[in-house]
């Protein structure tokens, strides 16, 4: 181990913190941002439950969680759950009991819940005059409000948007994305993982040369 | 200096600037020692800010999910705010033996001051200013990964 | 009385249901197992299912049904008496935590401590369960991180019991057969028992000759916990028989992060420091005569110690790595804490002032 320099903090722009789904910002396929109001007038038409569907790190949770931001501050918004255990289907009930008629209860990851569950819990929100949006890896029985696409181009505008931190540091080429969104399989947090041990190895090269 | 700037003839509020100082040199620390720091808060208004919170804590960088624990925590709230805490004033604290300052590769752990200014307008202002605790060599990079 | 709150808010944006909600639901479904294993035990007890009884109404006739059918109800209540024990302990922890704790890390997860009031040092794991056995030779005896006995032992257990049934239930049917009755019912359901009783049986003795053929690994400490800058003696013990190609000593230092990816928690574990401290080429072991021998290990100075938060941690360990002649190659890890150093650095002058990040 070598002795430690004044200086030695690494601040990687794709450390959690910066890429967390609650920090990063909803994009389309083409890495603009979405228009948030648009996507819950459509959810207005659709006048019930709705589905943003996507595969893994497509970023189904960060759109769920800025339109529920949006909902909560017009007080639409009676809940929000994660699914990760079984007693979280009972959550959802509960806020689909209490919740207001025509309010929206967002439940992120809704194929844990299970056939049996999902059956249950839609036909609470349809008793109760209750809305859900969910978030699901497929098309199922919820009509979709939107499509997540993973595309090199919603990577690329991410890795725009995020801290250049130290400037001395190496930046990140278009090359590094391209490469980290084809390992990761188009999984866009994959690949911002991936991306962080690029710029921490890079990094790390470009402080022992300096010492 | 005001707390408004006009930008194209509308006037919106001015950022904040806080500034801090150590009293060690390249602000690294020992273990259980006193930190003396020095900030002061420039560009707003004083009747404007409510509250002022001064906190030494740590927090974990990287791969994981932030993992934090608040050292010391003052929150000063009293209208208006004591002439010597603001607009500039001095936290003192006894640091703790550890968990000290470390860079590693997908765990990091830092250690900050930070002041959190609470504006009668609902907002609120972070600035923080990181310090070393300790003084770790870093890590070197990943010899294998296990998964 | 404090209802449980609905609505959790964590930091900043992200929020979740209500843990408390989410542990009631599952104490729920737990409990709906235990009732449903009593009632379906009570139905077969009073011959309601129509298993296959005799004039008396009693399901005493076709035996073997009634051996099947007992493991049903068992299974039901095993399954539920086990979740709600699992959700009382759990109570009050975070989904992590617990995720944790039920893995083979509980040794150092359920170390980490907090900063209580009268422990030195916060977010360095505490080392009492790594000093409570004492050494032969050397002070203490450090814990193996994932012991081979235990799953030794779990296949063992699972392998009895389950062969035990099956016995069971061949008897009986060979006692059917010679008295002129076929049942195919219970032919047909114990075949698949049997292949199960035979991959249980043939795994347990694999198992068991690859333990007693490789044999434990020990080993010993001067001290603990350790300091950066000083070195310690340690003893290690093999046993087996038969010749190591390799036998190597090694200290590491490995870092572990995780994070809720999704729907499931992704944890990343990268070794950052590694040492070789002592390596044996074609090593000898002769049965009942273990391997002993002396090493010494330096923690470097200017090391970080270990460290443990809820989602990320730094740890030190001693790792074996053999590599046996005619058996698999096998690793066994003994974790070790190493504390901060002591001492103080040396003053300097204040420092110029720092205007730092902003964050609204």
């Amino acid at each position: 181990m070598t002795a430690a320099t004044p200086g030695k903090a690494v601040r990687n722009p794709f450390c959690t913190r910066h890429v967390h789904p609650g920090r990063m910002p909803a994009l389309d396929a083409a890495g603009r941002e979405i228009d948030l109001s648009r996507v819950l007038a459509r959810l207005s038409e659709i006048n019930g439950s709705a589905a943003i569907v996507g595969p893994h790190g497509s970023g189904k949770t960060t759109l769920l969680g800025r339109l529920a931001d949006v909902l909560e501050a017009e007080g639409s918004c009676a809940a929000r759950v994660r699914i990760g255990r079984i007693g979280d289907a009972l959550a959802v009930l509960a806020a689909l009991v209490r919740g207001r008629r025509g309010s929206v209860v967002c439940v992120d990851s809704w194929e844990r819940l299970g056939p049996i569950w999902a059956h249950a819990i839609r036909w609470c929100a349809f008793v109760s005059r209750t809305r859900l949006l969910v978030t699901a890896h497929g098309v199922g029985a919820l009509p979709t409000l939107w499509e997540c696409r993973p595309t090199p181009a919603v990577l690329r505008a991410l890795v725009a948007r995020l801290p250049c931190g130290d400037t001395v540091m190496p930046p990140i080429l278009e090359a590094d994305v391209q490469r980290a969104f084809r390992d990761a399989s188009g999984d866009i947090r994959e690949a911002l993982f991936l991306l962080y041990d690029t710029f921490e190895a890079r990094a790390r090269s470009v402080r022992e040369a300096i010492v | 200096m005001t707390a408004y700037e006009g930008v194209n003839g509308t006037a919106r509020p001015a950022m904040p600037r806080v500034s801090v100082q150590f009293d060690r040199a390249g602000r690294v620390y020992p273990p259980e020692h006193g930190l003396v720091a020095r900030y002061d808060v420039e560009g707003v208004h004083p009747e404007s800010v409510r509250a002022l919170e001064r906190s030494v804590l740590w927090y974990t960088e990287g791969k994981g999910e932030e993992d934090l624990f608040v050292h010391h925590f003052e929150r000063l709230d009293n209208e208006p705010l004591p002439g010597g805490d603001f607009p500039s004033g001095t936290v003192t604290v006894r640091l703790p033996a550890s968990p000290l300052s470390y860079e590693g590769v997908i765990v990091k752990i830092r250690w900050c001051v930070r002041i959190r200014l609470f504006f009668a307008s609902g907002r609120d202002f972070v600035s923080e200013h990181v310090f070393d605790l300790g003084d770790i060599a870093p890590a070197q990079g990943i010899v294998e990964r296990l998964t | 009385m404090r209802l449980p709150r609905f609505f959790g808010k964590k930091r900043g944006h992200r929020r979740t249901g209500s843990q408390a909600w989410g542990s009631f639901g599952e104490a729920v479904f737990y409990a709906a197992l235990v009732m449903a294993g009593v009632c379906f035990a009570a139905l077969w007890m009073t011959g309601s299912l129509g298993v296959g009884s005799d004039e008396t109404g009693l399901p005493w006739a076709r035996w073997w049904l009634w051996l099947s059918s007992l493991l049903i109800p068992g299974a039901l209540l095993t399954f539920g008496v086990a979740g709600l024990v699992r959700i009382v302990r759990g109570w009050g922890k975070s989904e992590e935590r617990r995720a944790a704790a039920e893995g083979l890390a509980t040794l150092i997860e359920s170390m980490a401590q907090s900063a209580d009031a009268g422990w030195r040092f916060p977010g360095v794991p505490n080392c009492e369960d790594l000093v409570n056995s004492p050494g032969t030779i050397l002070r203490y005896r450090l814990p193996i991180e994932s012991p081979e006995s235990w799953t030794l032992v779990g296949l063992g257990l699972f392998a009895v019991l389950w062969n035990a049934v099956l016995v069971v239930l061949a008897v009986g049917a060979g006692i059917d057969l010679l008295g002129g009755r076929v049942e195919w019912v219970l032919l047909a359901v114990i075949v698949p028992f049997l292949a199960v009783g035979v991959a249980g049986v043939v795994l347990f003795v694999r198992r068991l000759f690859l333990t007693t053929a490789v044999g434990t690994t020990q080993l010993e400490i001067s001290a603990h916990p350790l300091l950066p800058g000083k070195r310690y003696d340690v003893l290690l013990a093999q046993g087996g028989s038969g010749t190591f190609k390799s036998l190597a000593l090694v200290l590491e230092v490995e870092e572990t992060a995780s994070f809720r990816q999704g729907t499931d928690t992704r944890t990343e574990r990268v070794v950052i420091w590694r040492e070789l401290v002592k390596e044996w080429a074609d090593l000898q072991i002769t049965p009942g005569i273990r391997f002993e021998t002396h090493v010494t290990i330096t923690i470097p100075e200017g090391a970080m110690h270990s460290f443990a938060s809820e989602h990320n941690a730094v740890r030190w360990r001693v790792v074996v790595a053999g590599r046996p002649d005619r058996w698999p190659a096998f690793t066994r890890v003994f974790p070790l804490v190493v504390f901060p150093a002591p001492g103080p650095l040396q003053s300097g002058a204040p420092t110029p002032a720092t205007t730092g990040g902003v964050r609204l």
